[in-house]
């Protein structure tokens, strides 16, 4: 009985104590990135460049989806969050989450989010409102979901009157060419070629640019990293932003890139010529008053979660 | 006061059980040994205890327990969380809670890198001599501009003050912040205060909508909380114009800029063929900047300003006074940080919904309007009998029926003939009367649970008992059997959106593989295990095959069967989830799915309890069946 008492109250205060260390002289920075989802600083992930830039060696970490990088973040096993998702991160910033916006890794159009309708079922842009009462697959909670809501307003058709099943990218395509739905909003390279196969783009990827339907995807940090390493996040960020730069300029390695990205080297360049990797200033208009600060304010992100002090001047 | 009521009962239970359980030993008879199954029996003490057990580690671990016995805690921790926020970065510059200043870390590491970068240099075959004397000329030069910024001597005068200032700053911000009367505040601005807090509502309110709105209200309540507050703002201030400071002396200025000046000449005259050098001094380029950057000071500069802030801090504690001892004992496992614009609750708090703030939830998600993306999680909806009958008879019966069906006339109608009103009945498509059809993501689930299972037991049984008395059927099945029964049948789970589509069809599928194979097991168990001696009595009494089966193997083996039933629905709601993960509109596993992309901890651990729930509730019902069918189990 004794033994058993004292275990309960060691196995207490070892659990009450288990709040996380401080880690303020970071001995390693631990960063996260998507596969499939090429951009130019993954040359300098390869080379080490980053590794040498900020001093200390720099672990990168693939997720499946932004929802997983803010659950690492928050258990403390991620520092810097690198294209993650705008409304995933939104998401968790509305749940409380110490998180902080600290630059935009890229604009991207239609491209590589997109909402594809199968051939079979004859709809189009032209009759969109026979979506409702119709199947459609979304990946609640991602970017797709946000291409998926301004799509329809685009074509006048209403959310409400379709059955919207939730399903991951993979799934949805797979859901598409079995005719289960008539459509699937995805992101992620192959995904959407699976989709295409059988379907076609509901906007093609100028109409979704004109009609203003832009995804944004960013570098996000915890608050703690933030304030413990400011010199280190603003290193990643300028060798980020030096990578566009030899990107924009036709210098960068597309090789490595592709194969960091685990994608051929065709369609890595294709992907990745649908990003916009917007130069420091412009990245800092778009959070103060451009197409970022629009996208928060639209979907009611509480004030305070973008910080723009630590981009390159 | 709920959450208070039941945290004392829980208490004074757990400790009377105690005691009861201790003076039941003491009082009973001693001649059951150990190994004695008597000793395991009764104890229903122990059940509250256990029981009582887990919903006060929930209750505090969710810090539902400080919730209730100090309300105002989490506000006032908010903004003992604000001060500490604004503290942070200056605090990391110092030993306070690190071993180290961050100048000597900095410094540390940089000439580690420095001595990196020089071995590197050296040892790259491809470079020229000319280029590697160079490229080490200057890691020299960067080193050498360290000492530029600890060197006392060097410190501008300026500086001196600027740091003088702001250490006095805070020291007077101590000094202040102990007096009652800090902060002065006239009774229009508090009047004005307490409305807005009173406005922003409580501790926790985000019980009373499915989505998240306000967890823990900033604004200050109380004269404590407005204090700490007040020298927030304060300590921000003073945090901010400490990293405007630059220890950058003319001295360093001009070893910078000449190095910068030189690298970036170096660089311009290599051509493409000797890129590696030019990768190289931007090496080097790299680590100056980031010498440049850091806040790099003499050692005893902020000796001073180490002190007041220690000091600060050491008072800031003190001034907490009853609340460290709250933000220590209930709040285990995390606190109330403060972050920006907002506050939140970091910790076991974030991921474990408090009772109070879960049953209100849950609450709001079973009412009908509410519910959970409009749909609600148990309800009934009025569907009219001629639906069922429209599902039931099948369509072609309408199609078999000579003649042909109605074409429109010329003026635009179109007349029904016999054929036509066939169609309607088959498909349904005709008004009888309505009865209420139970609805929702929990019948749903149920559904799916119930189907599999009854298609596994109906598949099942037949085969296992086939199996359990057939040569033919042992052998002939048993590879097939035994290939499948070890899949997990998640592993289906991929195939079974290309193969079977999104609809119910799959996930029943999923159930129904999973109930399958041990309803076979089971049953062929429960065959192969009947007497031999009770098959020969009944031979003996004339007893055809049938009756044989009927009535003396399978009540024989209908023990083992219902064991299998009861195993197959744990396994089948464990595969529901994921089941209902894949693709879904409705469901539970659906609704946790959901829930998790938008961080609904309470939704989350909602949907976990339902299901345990259920799982219950189906076990409970069995339990009651197997006692009522079978009176023979265990006695055969």
């Amino acid at each position: 009985m004794k033994k058993i008492i004292s275990f309960l109250l060691g196995a207490i205060v070892a659990f009450n104590l288990s709040v996380s260390v401080a880690n303020a002289a970071a001995n390693e920075v631990r960063v996260a990135f998507f596969l499939e989802w090429p951009t130019p600083n993954q040359e300098d992930k390869v080379k080490k460049l980053f590794d040498k830039a900020l001093g200390v060696p720099v672990k990168w970490t693939n997720f499946a989806n932004g929802g997983a990088m803010t659950d690492a973040m928050l258990a403390g096993d991620i520092d810097i969050s690198y294209s993650q998702g705008l409304v995933p991160f939104i998401n968790a910033v509305k749940s409380k989450a110490p998180l902080k916006l600290v630059d935009i890794a890229m604009e991207y159009g239609m491209g590589g989010t997109t909402c594809v309708t199968s051939n079979a079922s004859g709809i189009t842009k032209a009759n969109a409102s026979e979506l409702e009462g119709k199947k459609v697959a979304v990946p609640l909670g991602t970017m797709a979901e946000y291409v998926f809501d301004e799509s329809m307003k685009v074509v006048g058709a209403d959310r409400g009157k379709m059955d919207v099943i939730q399903m991951d990218p993979e799934e949805g395509a797979a859901a598409l060419v079995s005719g289960d739905v008539v459509m699937a909003c995805l992101f992620g390279g192959n995904s959407i070629k699976a989709a295409v196969a059988v379907g076609s783009r509901l906007l093609t990827v100028q109409e979704a640019r004109d009609a203003g339907i832009l995804g944004i995807d960013i570098t996000s940090v915890t608050d703690k990293f933030m304030k413990e390493n400011p010199g280190m996040l603003r290193t990643f960020i300028e060798v980020t932003h030096e990578a566009n730069a030899r990107y924009a300029a036709g210098k960068s390695d597309m090789n490595v890139i592709a194969k960091d990205a685990e994608m051929k080297v065709g369609d890595m360049k294709e992907t990745i010529g649908g990003f916009k990797f917007l130069t420091p200033a412009e990245t800092k208009q778009s959070m103060e008053s451009g197409n970022l600060a629009g996208f928060l304010k639209g979907m009611d992100t509480p004030n305070g979660a973008v910080d723009t002090s630590f981009l390159p001047n | 006061m709920f959450t208070k009521i039941i945290t004392f009962l829980i208490f004074f239970a757990v400790v009377g059980c105690i005691l009861y359980g201790r003076k039941l030993i003491k009082t009973e008879k001693v001649d059951a040994v150990f190994g004695n199954p008597e000793r395991a029996k009764g104890g229903i003490h122990w059940v509250i205890v256990g029981s009582s057990f887990i919903l006060l580690t929930w209750l505090y671990y969710s810090w539902d327990i400080a919730k209730a016995f100090y309300p105002k805690a989490a506000n006032e921790l908010c903004q003992v969380g604000k001060v500490n926020d604004s503290l942070l970065s200056l605090k990391y510059l110092f030993p306070i809670e690190e071993r180290q200043f961050k100048s000597t870390f900095v410094i540390k590491s940089e000439n580690k890198n420095i001595d990196k970068l020089a071995k590197e240099i050296e040892n790259t075959t491809s470079l020229k001599n000319q280029d590697k004397n160079k490229l080490l000329k200057l890691i020299v030069k960067t080193k050498n501009t360290i000492p530029l910024l600890t060197n006392e001597k060097l410190l501008e005068n300026e500086n001196k003050i600027k740091i003088k200032e702001l250490t006095n700053k805070i020291t007077l911000l101590t000094k202040k912040f102990q007096k009652t009367s800090y902060p002065e505040e006239t009774a229009e601005e508090e009047s004005k205060r307490i409305e807005e807090a009173v406005k922003e509502g409580e501790w926790g309110a985000s019980g009373t909508a499915v989505e998240q709105t306000i967890e823990i209200p900033i604004i200050p309540k109380t004269k404590k909380g407005l204090k700490f507050d007040a020298a927030a703002k304060e300590l921000k201030i003073i945090s901010d114009e400490f990293f405007k400071l630059r220890n950058h002396n003319p001295k360093y200025k001009n070893a910078m800029k000449e190095i910068k000046d030189e690298i970036k000449q170096y660089r311009s005259e290599l051509d493409e063929t000797r890129e590696v050098a030019s990768a190289l001094a931007k090496d080097i380029l790299k680590v100056a900047r980031r010498i440049e950057y850091a806040s790099i000071f003499p050692p005893k500069t902020l000796d001073d300003m180490q002190k007041s802030l220690i000091e600060f801090d050491n008072v800031q504690k003190k001034e907490q006074g009853t609340l460290r001892f709250v933000d220590v004992f209930l709040f285990p496992s995390g606190t109330i940080v403060s972050s920006g614009p907002s506050c939140s609750e970091q910790g076991s708090g974030r991921w474990l919904p408090k009772p109070s703030d879960t049953l209100n939830k849950f609450v709001l998600l079973l009412k009908p309007s509410v519910g959970f993306k409009n749909i609600p999680l148990i309800w009934f909806e009025m569907m009219d009998v001629s639906k069922i009958i429209g599902f039931i008879l099948p369509d072609w019966l309408a199609d078999i029926i000579p003649g042909k069906y109605p074409v429109h006339s010329q003026d635009g109608s179109v007349k029904p003939n016999f054929k036509s009103k066939v169609l309607n009945i088959v498909t349904g498509e005709f008004k009888l009367f309505k009865i209420p059809i139970p609805m929702g993501h929990i019948w749903d689930s149920f559904l799916r649970v119930f189907l599999g299972l009854v298609l596994g037991i109906i598949v099942g049984v037949p085969l296992g008992l086939f199996m359990g008395l057939n040569r033919f059927a042992k052998g002939f099945f048993d590879p097939l059997i035994e290939l499948y029964r070890p899949v997990p049948p998640l592993a289906w789970a991929p195939l079974v959106i290309s193969v079977l589509g999104i609809d119910n069809v799959g996930k029943v599928f999923l159930l129904f593989m999973v109930s399958l194979s041990i309803m076979i097991i089971s049953a062929r168990a429960g065959a192969s295990g009947t007497q031999l001696s009770k098959i020969h009595a009944s031979h003996s009494l004339g007893a055809s095959r049938w009756q044989i089966l009927r009535y003396v193997i399978f009540p024989n083996s209908l023990p083992e069967i219902l064991t299998g039933v009861r195993v197959a629905i744990g396994m089948c709601w464990g595969t529901l989830v994921a089941a209902e993960f894949l693709a879904g509109t409705t469901g539970i596993g659906f609704v946790e799915n959901v829930a998790k992309k938008y961080f609904q901890y309470e939704v989350i651990w909602i949907t976990i309890f339902v299901m345990g729930m259920l799982g219950l509730l189906f076990d409970i019902t069995l339990r009651k069946i197997i006692d009522k069918t079978i009176p023979w189990r265990g006695k055969g």
